[in-house]
């Protein structure tokens, strides 16, 4: 999994590089939980029956283009189109793109929603399939998120897991500065989700939290990341959120990605 | 309507088992029958409408078809970008039902009017927009918005409305002659919840011998330009009545169609004047307020017909 990792790092950066695009930083701070839900959690097989990856922090999209490619879900060469003229990869998602993109998202909040109403479809349908979403920590300053937040426990979507990519960063500060939704994890608790926490760059750590039994509960596993993980210039650093990617800094790092 | 348009879905339940309708705490009784036939079919989804529309685009993505209910604010306006990304963009066939189209819920306040809905749709691709005038036009709504691939938005008023139509409507996507008019110069095009209003109209310029042509335009978006054009063609006049502002509704389609087809009509549109409603009044009164009651109707199309007294 350390391998499917790099070589998420390794399409983010080329792929921020080749278009000049932002969000690279939001990008790399959930790498290890996409390697860890594509590389060894989700259940792909059969398609028609597969679980169901939402990403809703969706400005991070090419974090999940590269795990796609990576997983052999999307073909490697569309990784090349990502926000050129006429290319087939959006910066932000849209379902009509397929290969894997489950749902269109770019707004916050919605694709949490959108994968509590595909959960319940598959509750109601007595069908094993999962539902696994990826939200951001400022994320969580929409209302839309806590309406469904409200919602899900009492429909018993225990079939349903939200991982918080929390690196503490937003577009231009800390959330505690702009907006604080601290203390977290009484919140989510206190609205009836099992609440779990883990290391989000340790992929055991991961896989223990996503394995945690919730007793009929749905879950969210609160994932410590950093923004730009991976990156030593690109870590905790506010600018990464917006700043383009480099010749120079592409040479840097992906020398240190490896 | 609304019982009628209900009442239809729940017919077609015993044929189907991927309807689900969700509600957003609203339709006190609305739905009694419905839970109690098919209780695992129905969720109240709360005073949550983000996250109602959201959770129905999810729902309708693994194989159901979803029906939302809620009054027409909370159901267009507070979530619009919920129902722009996550319905329309993504050619999702959720069945949107808004109750309180127009004034009818008046007196209750500018919040829970629905003046600008149409205009909000013509900003949505691809979204179906039908605003019945009775339970007949509510059940082919109904019928049409199950059988619909596409997001369909079904406008209604708020309950009671009489029934205008004489038969059955097989086609609510074209326009519907509701009276064929004995002074062949005007036409009276209408459509949703200002319909008795119109009727009325007609009743007294019939008895004046002075009866136009009547023509309720269920389906506002697409708005079937040919069959307008080819029903209007050969009149000197036509009046568009609605319960709307009607730059952004029938009155500024049809003074679209009419630019683009080079029409020779003249247009007169009555709608609710474009502003803020702070009277507080019933919605009759309202109306005579506005200027869309039956008086106003008779009065407009007297004065373009030449009957002005």
């Amino acid at each position: 999994m350390a391998s499917f990792s790099r070589r998420i790092r390794r399409e983010i950066i080329e792929m921020a590089y080749c278009s000049g695009g932002p969000h690279v930083g939001s990008a790399l701070s959930c790498a290890d939980i996409l390697a860890t839900l594509y590389g060894a959690e989700l259940r792909l097989d059969p398609w028609h029956d597969r679980d169901i990856f939402i990403l809703s922090k969706a400005h991070a999209s090419i974090s999940l283009y590269a795990a796609l490619a990576a997983r052999g879900i999307m073909p490697p060469e569309m990784l090349a189109t990502y926000c050129q003229e006429g290319g087939l990869l959006p910066a932000h998602l849209d379902r009509q793109t397929g290969y894997g993109v489950e749902c269109s998202a770019g707004s916050l909040g919605h694709g949490f929603s959108i994968g509590l109403g595909m959960a319940f479809g598959f509750k109601r349908q007595r069908s094993p399939r999962r539902v696994f979403i990826v939200i951001g920590d400022g994320e969580c300053q929409e209302g839309s998120v806590w309406e469904g937040a409200l919602f899900a426990p009492r429909q018993g979507l225990d079939n349903v897991t939200v991982i918080m990519d929390y690196n503490n960063l937003q577009a231009y500060g800390r959330p505690a500065e702009i907006c604080s939704f601290e203390p977290i994890a009484p919140k989510w608790e206190a609205f009836g989700w099992h609440v779990c926490r883990a290391d989000g760059h340790d992929h055991g750590s991961l896989l223990d939290a996503l394995h945690e039994e919730s007793r009929g509960k749905p879950k969210i596993i609160i994932a410590r990341t950093t923004k730009g993980k991976g990156v030593s210039f690109m870590e905790n650093e506010l600018v990464w959120h917006y700043y383009i990617v480099t010749q120079e800094h592409r040479a840097k790092a992906l020398e240190e990605i490896g | 309507m609304r019982n009628t348009f209900i009442n239809t879905i729940l017919e077609a339940c015993k044929e189907r088992d991927d309807i689900f309708i969700l509600s957003g705490d609203a339709g006190l009784g609305v739905f009694d029958r419905f839970k109690e036939e098919y209780p695992d079919r129905f969720r109240n989804m709360g005073a949550a409408e983000q996250n109602t529309v959201s959770f129905a685009a999810g729902l309708a993505m693994t194989g159901y078809k979803v029906i939302v209910y809620n009054i027409i604010p909370f159901l267009l306006y507070r979530c619009y970008e919920q129902v722009r990304n996550d319905i329309c963009c993504q050619g999702l066939p959720v069945v949107l039902v808004g109750i309180g189209s127009g004034i009818t819920y008046a007196p209750q306040g500018m919040s829970h009017y629905s003046v600008e809905d149409l205009g909000l749709v013509q900003t949505l691709p691809d979204l179906v927009a039908i605003s019945p005038i009775d339970p007949c036009e509510a059940r082919a709504a109904a019928s049409y918005a199950l059988d619909c691939h596409k997001p369909v938005y079904v406008r209604l008023a708020k309950n009671g409305e009489p029934l205008f139509h004489q038969h059955e409507v097989t086609n609510i996507a074209a326009p519907q002659i509701i009276r064929n008019g004995e002074h062949a110069d005007t036409a009276i095009l209408f459509h949703g919840s200002v319909a008795n209003e119109v009727m009325a109209a007609y009743e007294t310029l019939k008895d004046r011998s002075r009866a136009p042509l009547v023509v309720s335009v269920p389906t506002l978006q697409p708005f079937d330009v040919p069959a307008i054009a080819g029903i209007l063609s050969g009149f000197k006049n036509v009046v568009s009545v609605e319960e709307h502002y009607s730059n952004c509704g029938l009155g500024g389609m049809l003074a679209r169609l009419k630019a683009e087809t080079c029409a020779d009509w003249q247009l007169t549109s009555m709608g609710i004047p474009y502003g803020y409603i702070h009277d507080v009044r019933k919605t009759a009164g309202l109306r005579a307020s506005l200027g869309i009651a039956t008086e106003y109707i008779v009065r407009s199309v007297e004065a373009v017909s030449g009957f002005a007294s």
